[in-house]
């Protein structure tokens, strides 16, 4: 009870040391929607042009970008700061964090508020409003139940992705470039059936980089496309624990890292 | 001298990639799969229609693939260089830049010079890998390449002038951290990075033809895939060069007026 008191003590300084900076919070918030719009219009110009994609209806391959992004902006809102993590360790702010009493992790987090997030959120929700008005299914409440936990799924399968690459960055700073580009991969080619690629680099963004997780197998099984996914079905349907176990894991990993990272000075 | 001067300027960045060699690991195997990846999603899109928008499934993954490999032209981590406009102006370092005998702005241009033939390098060579495997094809004629080797120059000036502006932000906002990010956006999106501008409506390629950023990438790109004509080619040429000229008066005008904001040890 106390860790939440701090945290959102901290976080409300945060918000207003953002807002010290006006023109930079309302361009923050602009950032964010407008990033999430350009993952829509990449979406909807391919969804235009190449009607029936990987045969899906134009309302179900909606809700893979919306899942996507929802689950995209609740990462940035709670979890996104790993992000930082490389530029944090080559300007030593890491090992500050380090003889705080705070846990590191938490007080990455709460380095600063995530103001992009806000615009992260509101397009998302928009599309996903959009997505389930459009959307043929029958939402009953088992229905809206797994969509709610793959958003969570998804939202820790992606911090797992950036907590790994942060593990990297204690290791090797330059880590975090690979960050950006992971961020880049989930934009581009998480937000429609993979089946539209070849069997091995739909492999690759399943088992390699398990981007499918996230919202494609979610969407999948939602949509009813959920056997013609190229993995069994319990698997597909399995996202959300995938995404929490992910996540765990990352986390030990994150654990483990910073046990056996060296600052400067040794 | 100053050919020298302006040698060691512009190795900067490309010497501190060439000591990571993570980072240059990262960049190939980026490049590699970034390629894989957009390859197989246009076959992939292309699989079951004919030609689109004007494109054929060639042109596309052409176009595509060329995209991917243009981005690497001005893609370098200048934050971690620590010579970026944004860190001298949170640190009040950007004073050095006026008072070494280089003036800033030719300063800045080196620095950008010589992160983009870096960049080219990495280019030339992934479309030389490219076109040895068939996943591009080659130009039409060697009047298309020479029109399009003209084009991509004038592109990237372009691109350069749109980066200095945003750069040249910080002078008024001191923060650029999101203006660098929207313009990130807008250039991929404008310019025909995330997919080629043909595809979008009438009233997009519109909009953007009133914008530089389809100058960057789109105009030189269209020409290489010949999406673009060759008799068009001198009414684009002529709008790119525009753009070039107006873009530079107004980055000059904007580092004239910059240096007077600029203050030593409290004025």
């Amino acid at each position: 009870m106390n860790a939440v008191r701090i945290a959102w003590r901290i976080t409300r300084l945060n918000i207003r040391a953002q807002m010290e900076y006006r023109v930079e919070f309302l361009l923050n918030i602009a950032i964010g929607a407008i990033w999430q719009v350009s993952v829509i219009v990449f979406a909807t110009v391919l969804l235009a042009r190449f009607t029936g994609m990987g045969g899906w209806d134009s309302s179900d391959v909606l809700l893979i970008p919306a899942t996507r992004m929802l689950a995209h902006g609740l990462f940035v809102l709670f979890l996104g700061r790993l992000h930082g993590v490389g530029r944090f360790i080559q300007e030593g702010i890491i090992d500050i964090y380090l003889v705080r009493p705070l846990p590191v992790h938490r007080q990455v987090q709460l380095q600063y508020f995530p103001t992009n997030a806000i615009g992260d959120l509101t397009v998302a929700a928009g599309l996903m409003a959009g997505a389930l008005s459009r959307s043929q299914l029958d939402w009953n409440a088992g229905r809206i139940t797994y969509l709610l936990a793959c958003l969570l799924g998804g939202m820790l399968l992606e911090a797992a992705l950036f907590t790994t690459v942060a593990c990297a960055s204690l290791r090797f700073p330059a880590a975090d470039y690979w960050g950006r580009w992971l961020e880049e991969l989930l934009g581009t080619f998480g937000s429609y059936p993979l089946n539209v690629l070849p069997k091995a680099v739909g492999g690759l963004l399943t088992f390699g980089l398990p981007l499918a997780f996230v919202a494609y197998f979610p969407a999948a099984v939602l949509t009813g496309h959920g056997h013609d996914t190229g993995v069994p079905y319990w698997l597909a349907a399995a996202s959300p624990l995938v995404g929490l176990l992910a996540y765990a894991a990352a986390r030990l990993l994150w654990r483990w890292s910073l046990d056996h990272y060296t600052g400067v000075n040794g | 001298m100053a050919v020298l001067h302006a040698w060691r300027a512009a190795r900067v960045t490309p010497l501190g990639e060439l000591h990571a060699p993570p980072r240059m690991t990262a960049v190939l195997i980026r490049l590699t799969v970034q390629v894989v990846l957009v390859a197989s999603l246009w076959s992939g899109l292309y699989a079951h229609s004919g030609p689109t928008a004007g494109l054929s499934r060639e042109q596309a993954i052409t176009y595509a693939v060329l995209a991917v490999l243009a981005s690497r032209l001005r893609e370098l981590d200048q934050y971690a260089g620590r010579d970026s406009v944004l860190q001298h102006m949170h640190f009040g370092t950007i004073v050095y830049w006026y008072l070494r005998p280089l003036p800033p702005a030719r300063y800045h241009a080196l620095r950008a010079l010589g992160e983009q033939v870096y960049g080219a390098a990495w280019a030339l060579a992934g479309y030389a890998v490219c076109l040895a495997v068939g996943v591009v094809e080659p130009p039409k004629s060697a009047a298309v390449a020479g029109v399009f080797l003209v084009s991509l120059l004038l592109g990237q000036l372009i691109l350069y002038f749109i980066m200095l502006l945003i750069d040249q932000w910080c002078f008024w906002m001191l923060r650029n951290n999101s203006a660098v990010l929207i313009l990130i956006f807008a250039q991929n999106l404008l310019s025909g990075v995330y997919a080629p501008l043909w595809f979008f409506p009438d009233w997009f390629r519109t909009m953007s033809g009133f914008l530089p950023f389809q100058a960057t990438l789109s105009v030189p790109l269209s020409l290489y895939i010949g999406r673009i004509r060759l008799a068009d080619a001198g009414g684009q040429l002529a709008i790119q060069a525009g753009w070039v000229v107006v873009l530079f008066l107004v980055t000059r005008f904007l580092w004239r007026r910059a240096a007077r904001r600029v203050v030593s040890q409290g004025g």
